[in-house]
């Protein structure tokens, strides 16, 4: 789809709710109360809004229409909360941030990596071995998604891609600590500690960072036309992410 | 642009136009809806929403919306965000194909789902380099949903269950090409082929069939308090050395329709978007 339709589609998956539809600047989500605290207290004419299981705040921030949302940090519920707050409240990007592990040897405590692209890394392919010959997680294969594109055809997306606008911008800031890298954001409803299989995911998917959610909420954005980024301090409290988040929501035009 | 911009009103006008439906239907690949989609006549209506698209009709005395998800997580979710916000169904019913996971079944049976579970969520054990990885000591993560009335996140280390009157119709309802149980479907972004890990998944989560979306959907439905009920084929068993047979796609969607038609009138949907 060429840039320009973008927000014509964005549009088109909020049509049924047209009439309760309102366009927003900026949908920005965490995986928590902490996280999204730093940005509530800054939040004016603040409402809340929840729905099923997913609440959304609405308000704006450094001159921006905003919604916040509570994604919950896994893949499910950010899905969710995604397709729901694009439907409701089509915004003009998406921001998700929070605190990641590293998979990149390279990355240190503190740094904030910034989304060059996503990689949900959670799909996998087992080779057939028989009762008794345990599991050779090595030698599994990776499966891509499959997005679902209009004509309903399946594309097969091993990354997601970023706002280049975005990300150049947020290349431009600086951090409270640390330092700004730009790197794949990979997802999984995982907490790999493994060493050896870190560094395999590293190798196949090239994750610079895994977090529960980050590379899933890129793939709904790219399911529904929206550009989006992501903001990932490298162990260290997801506040530090906030604040870095704060710097792109007051840059960003 | 100009075309884009008359599509988008005409997409615009259709969809306020659309009316909620009983059921929705979901199958992720063409193959799983295509029986489905026949069974709503001639007057069917196609209503495409972004990259999705349902089509709406009757079944028996049921209105319902046929949707056609795409595979795995990032699909299905999406794709039932929006078709629950659209069409408010009393009813999701997802079906479509699956691998054995039990070795009692084989090509063509029938798990109807007592529940559902997403199961490729798991913390690791801390090893160090050269150490490997060993996925049968990887510890289950349960899905968890923020329960709205507590604001407490709530875990699910079962899933979540099958509605009892729908699984008991369709208990009662006749697969054309196999046989039909109770059981128990895991979703996963997973081909497991290792029968280590199949007989490891089916112990630690008592799972009969393996595929890609209903245990997602189901968590959504419970999210929004929609019945709900999940249909797989086996397609595949790893146990028989039967590989992927897309032929089975036709068994869940004339299984389907057959439901469709003995399963009785609902109750009136509630009412759109319960906002606590």
């Amino acid at each position: 789809m060429k840039w320009p339709l973008f927000p014509l589609f964005v549009l088109a998956i909020a049509a049924g709710t047209l009439v309760r539809a309102q366009p927003v600047d900026l949908l920005i989500e965490a995986a928590d109360d902490a996280a999204l605290k730093p940005l509530l207290q800054k939040l004016e004419q603040a409402q809340v809004e929840t729905r099923a299981a997913w609440t959304f705040w609405h308000g704006t921030l450094a001159g921006k229409t905003v919604v916040l949302a509570r994604n919950e940090g896994d893949p499910l519920n950010a899905v969710a909360a995604t397709a729901l707050a694009v439907r409701l409240h089509p915004p003009r990007l998406i921001i998700t941030y929070g605190s990641a592990r590293a998979h990149d040897p390279a990355l240190h405590a503190g740094d904030i990596v910034v989304s060059a692209s996503f990689a949900a890394f959670d799909g996998m392919f087992s080779p057939h071995l028989g009762p008794g010959e345990g599991s050779r997680p090595a030698q599994w294969e990776k499966l891509p998604h499959l997005l679902m594109s209009p004509g309903e055809k399946e594309t097969p997306a091993e990354s997601f891609p970023a706002d280049a606008a975005a990300l150049s911008l947020a290349m431009t800031l600086s951090p409270a600590h640390g330092h700004v890298v730009r790197g794949v954001l990979g997802s999984a409803n995982q907490v790999n500690r493994e060493a050896d299989r870190v560094a395999w995911i590293h190798t196949l998917w090239h994750t610079s960072t895994e977090d529960g959610e980050s590379a899933h909420i890129a793939g709904c954005a790219a399911l529904l036309g929206v550009p989006v980024i992501g903001l990932r301090v490298v162990d260290a409290p997801a506040t530090d992410a906030a604040d870095f988040a704060l710097r792109l929501v007051e840059a960003w035009r | 642009m100009k075309r884009a911009i008359f599509l988008l009103l005409v997409l615009t006008a259709s969809l306020r136009a659309a009316e909620p439906v009983d059921i929705l239907v979901q199958g992720a690949e063409k193959l799983e809806i295509r029986e489905l989609i026949a069974g709503l006549g001639a007057g069917a209506q196609k209503v495409t929403i972004g990259p999705f698209s349902f089509w709406l009709g009757r079944v028996g005395p049921h209105r319902v919306a046929v949707s056609l998800t795409g595979q795995a997580l990032i699909n299905c979710t999406t794709a039932t965000i929006i078709g629950i916000e659209e069409f408010h169904p009393a009813l999701i019913v997802n079906q479509g194909t699956s691998g054995a996971q039990a070795p009692y079944l084989t090509l063509n049976d029938i798990i109807v789902g007592r529940r559902a579970l997403d199961y490729d969520n798991f913390i690791t054990p801390v090893t160090a380099v050269g150490q490997g990885s060993s996925p049968l000591a990887w510890t289950p993560v349960p899905q968890r949903l923020r329960d709205p009335a507590t604001g407490q996140l709530v875990p699910y280390p079962e899933g979540f269950a099958g509605d009892p009157a729908a699984l008991a119709a369709a208990l009662r309802t006749r697969n054309p090409m196999g046989r039909v149980f109770a059981g128990v479907i895991g979703s996963a972004h997973e081909v497991n082929l290792e029968l280590d890990r199949v007989r490891w998944s089916q112990r630690t989560f008592g799972m009969d069939v393996e595929e890609m979306e209903s245990g997602h959907v189901a968590a959504i439905a419970h999210a929004y308090g929609i019945r709900y009920i999940a249909f797989r084929v086996v397609s595949d068993a790893p146990y028989e050395g039967v590989p992927f047979n897309p032929n089975a796609a036709r068994a869940t969607g004339l299984f389907t329709l057959n439901f469709l038609e003995n399963l009785p009138p609902l109750a009136a949907p509630p009412l759109p978007h319960p906002t606590p």
